[in-house]
């Protein structure tokens, strides 16, 4: 969390005046952008949320212009849906050396971020604060994006399910990193299905582009040997965004 | 004032959702179907503009397309997200304009005029219809007046601090206060 010892009742009560809209444009901004990393700042304005919802009933229903859904549907039409990740097959070992599925992503990682990008974007309710670094993590087979990290600064990172996946059972989903030039890959934590994950950043030389991310099948406690054992399932490279 | 005809519980939000994170063009049209009259009504309540309101409903509707994998039915109810992602983008539109737009005396006038007159409705609806609210609707008619003013006229209206001060004739500090201890006090009442 990057505002230390914050009390529960300041955090109930920002999120309550979010929700009732009482915030002025900065401080709403402020709040919308610590959303996405911040759980119990999430959790309290969740519970603000749906404790006020029943207020809504009290604004008259209006009806829509006939336009409105054709204005709708036109804008799905000019920006497609990310395509659902998939639980991805099993692939084959040796992954980690193939220096031809490393370059072969990274191209389809760039095209992928720029497309993110755009749809990253226009999700947020407010503009968020640029992240230094994007990764777009794809399954290896079809290329369909599965996670975005987003890096605002170099000290932590999160991680953003587009989706849920399926893990078997007895088995877990392990985050990794490799910059150029290290060793080997570094374990970033157990992830679970569809839901974020913020990683600091502390023990690792800061973020650089091109660095590799990925998630693998592991062991329901992760890899016993500090490395991956399992099959890849998604897979990316960062990119400096602007 | 009767409750819309269409107000039904039956409708299955997480479903539609989930449909939508599915690429499925039909489940955002169900939810069109169902929600976007009470939407629209909400929206415009805050941003008092027809065309702004269907403006962002739009905006909401698209939103929802691409977010809607993110929906996480663990975290809170579908609907409330639904309803959540229109206020959103409606409360940054009124915010946003108040930055950035000075509204001229005028139209300043005719919106407080017409922003007064429909507060007044809201506080008769809002006791007419105390029973729709079930808990909420009785935490809210223990709260003071004045606090439980504020919190209507910025919940539905989308009025700032200062916007509520002026409506009730009160020093900013004190619809500070209000908003609050109300919230403090609605908390603990619906704990």
């Amino acid at each position: 969390m990057n505002t230390p010892l914050q009390e529960p009742d300041d955090l109930r009560q920002l999120a309550g005046e979010y929700v009732l809209g009482t915030l002025s444009a900065a401080r709403r901004r402020e709040v919308a952008q610590r959303l996405p990393g911040d759980a119990a700042l999430r959790a309290a304005v969740h519970e603000w949320e749906d404790r006020l919802l029943p207020l809504t009933a009290l604004a008259d229903p209006v009806e829509p212009s006939a336009q409105l859904w054709q204005r709708i549907e036109g804008g799905l039409a000019a920006a497609p849906a990310v395509a659902p990740p998939r639980r991805r097959p099993v692939s084959g070992g040796g992954w980690w050396n193939s220096l031809g599925l490393w370059r072969g992503l990274a191209g389809t990682g760039f095209a992928a971020a720029a497309l993110l990008a755009a749809v990253l974007v226009t999700r947020q309710d407010t503009a968020p604060a640029v992240p230094r670094f994007m990764v777009v993590l794809v399954a290896p087979q079809d290329k369909a994006p599965g996670w975005v990290i987003q890096a605002s600064d170099s000290r932590q990172l999160r991680l953003i399910p587009l989706g849920t996946v399926e893990v078997p059972q007895e088995k877990s989903l392990q985050f990794w990193t490799k910059g150029d030039g290290w060793s080997g890959p570094v374990s970033l934590g157990l992830v679970k299905p569809g839901q974020p994950l913020q990683v600091p950043l502390d023990k690792l030389p800061p973020l650089q582009p091109n660095q590799l991310f990925e998630l693998t099948l592991e062991p329901l406690a992760g890899s016993p040997i500090g490395r991956p054992t399992g099959p890849i399932q998604f897979i990316g490279r960062a990119v400096k965004v602007l | 004032m009767p409750m819309a005809p269409d107000d039904d519980t039956s409708f299955d939000y997480n479903a539609a959702l989930a449909g939508c994170a599915r690429g499925d063009r039909g489940a955002l049209r169900s939810l069109y179907d169902q929600e976007s009259r009470r939407l629209l009504g909400v929206a415009l309540r805050i941003v008092r503009q027809r065309q702004l309101a269907e403006d962002v409903v739009q905006e909401a509707f698209m939103n929802i397309w691409t977010r809607a994998a993110s929906f996480d039915a663990l975290r809170g109810s579908g609907r409330g997200w639904v309803y959540s992602v229109v206020r959103n983008l409606a409360l940054n539109a009124v915010r946003d304009a108040a930055r950035e737009v000075p509204v001229e005396e005028d139209v300043m006038e005719a919106l407080d005029a017409q922003a007064s007159a429909q507060a007044h409705q809201a506080m008769a609806d809002a006791f007419e219809l105390q029973a729709s609210l079930g808990r909420l609707g009785d935490c809210l008619a223990r709260l003071d007046p004045a606090r439980r003013n504020c919190i209507l006229y910025a919940y539905l209206d989308g009025c700032s601090h200062s916007e509520i001060a002026q409506r009730l004739d009160s020093p900013l500090g004190t619809v500070k206060a209000w908003i609050k201890r109300g919230l403090g006090a609605l908390r603990e009442c619906m704990a």
